[in-house]
């Protein structure tokens, strides 16, 4: 057989190969993508669930807690701003907002046994407890997603096809210095 | 003749070639898939394809006995082998193989979610292996699992027969990889009983992905690494070898 046909032959196995591997990083990017869109979602519906259940929280400590007049307004201020964050940094922000205003409402609880002793209070406070560790789990997960994407698309091969598909580095669900001092001043005021 | 020979050698070389390619791709899907899912904290699982780690925990009257070690398990998968001769040919013949799975709790430090292993892929270490031959018995439990099973050890005058008894268990509180799907349960009760969420660990109807492992995810991602190079590589060569022997013959 003549030498060029196998030579054609290898650079077609080769040009094969190549087809397959940026096929798989190609299917590979989408699916680390999907995953941060979906591991989002999950975090969301807890946000949502969390805000649901914080008029009520409010209305149930608000009589008993004078002094935490900040705090509850804090708490309320948050439950609307987590929602409609423009960014994931403020919406981090918010959502530690309100995680600090229920470490807070939770704690000088301690100090009032009628509100302790009351059914509606404890039912919303294991309910809220659970809600922020699932949440607490959920963030983590998602930081997660985003770390392996971002690896992925900054590592050879796979920057190549993740340059053709402008993929661009995702950010995590953390609150930025700026958006985190905003937490403090509300906190303090 | 023998450049026919030739030719279909090669061609059969280049579509073995081919097909392990194509295997390789399997396996490298299957790495990649389980190196960019996270591990899921099992309180917080959402529906859908998911990664846990936890510890086997059994479910009350759930677990049974497996056959030749006699440990409570959740799983035990088990093959009874014997040599046989017939002039040069020697070779080990499958004589009885079976497997039980039952659903148990996986745990880890924040809660535990019920699994399901049907139709999961299981791999797990072997715990038991004997052979059994002339001069030497097999333990009594083993003895005691062929009798029930109108097996026999022993061959022509009492002698006994050259016997492999392999068994593979996974017992509770063994730390377990699993990758399948959260999903409904349907065993409502078992939930309930337990105090546990409603979901389910499962085979899911559109993610074929179900993988148990007592390996860790590092150990797993290393073997299928070499798996995959490695069937690759194999089949890169026989389809470069096959593909010159099959042209350079034509």
């Amino acid at each position: 057989m003549d030498l060029w046909i196998i030579i054609v032959l290898i650079i077609g196995l080769l040009f094969f190969t190549l087809l397959i591997v940026l096929l798989l990083i190609y299917n590979g990017l989408v699916r680390l993508k999907n995953n941060i869109e979906k591991s989002w979602a999950n975090i969301d519906v807890l946000l949502k669930q969390r805000s649901d259940e914080l008029p009520n929280l409010i209305a149930s400590v608000k009589g008993y807690m004078q002094h935490e007049r900040t705090t509850l307004e804090a708490l309320t201020k948050a439950r609307t701003d987590v929602l409609k964050a423009p960014t994931l940094s403020k919406k981090a922000a918010s959502d530690m907002l309100i995680t600090e205003s229920l470490k807070t409402i939770f704690a000088v609880a301690e100090n009032y046994p009628t509100l302790k002793a009351n059914e509606n209070f404890l039912k919303l406070q294991n309910r809220i407890t659970a809600l922020e560790n699932e949440l607490a789990d959920r963030r983590e997960f998602y930081n997660d997603s985003v770390n392996i994407y971002n690896i992925r698309i900054q590592s050879i091969p796979d920057l190549i096809v993740a340059r053709m598909m402008k993929c661009t580095d995702e950010p995590l669900f953390k609150a930025s210095e700026e958006d985190k001092a905003v937490v403090h001043v509300s906190m303090r005021k | 003749m023998l450049l026919q020979n030739g030719l279909i050698v090669g061609l059969f070389m280049f579509l073995i070639g081919i097909a392990l390619f194509a295997v390789g791709l399997y396996f490298y899907k299957k790495k990649q898939l389980i190196a960019d899912t996270p591990t899921s904290k099992i309180r917080s699982i959402a529906m859908g394809l998911v990664e846990i780690f936890g510890q086997v925990t059994p479910i009350k009257e759930r677990f049974f006995k497996s056959p030749f070690t006699d440990k409570e398990c959740v799983y035990y998968q088990f093959t009874i082998e014997e040599y046989r001769s017939s002039g040069t040919n020697s070779h080990w013949v499958t004589i009885k193989k079976g497997e039980q799975r039952g659903l148990f709790y996986l745990k880890d430090d924040t809660g535990m979610v019920l699994i399901d292993p049907t139709g999961a892929k299981i791999e797990a270490r072997r715990d038991f292996e004997y052979q059994s031959g002339l001069g030497k018995d097999p333990p009594d439990q083993v003895i005691r699992f062929l009798t029930a099973n109108n097996l026999a050890h022993e061959g022509f005058f009492g002698l006994n027969k050259t016997m492999r008894y392999r068994e593979t268990i996974i017992v509770p509180d063994e730390t377990l990889y699993i990758m399948g799907t959260a999903g409904e349960n349907p065993l409502k009760i078992e939930a309930t009983e337990n105090h546990v969420d409603s979901i389910m660990i499962q085979k899911g109807k559109y993610e074929k992905q179900y993988y148990i492992s007592d390996k860790s995810e590092k150990q797993i991602l290393k073997n299928l690494a070499i798996l995959t190079y490695g069937i690759w590589g194999f089949g890169i060569g026989l389809i470069i070898v096959g593909a010159i022997l099959f042209f350079g013959l034509m």
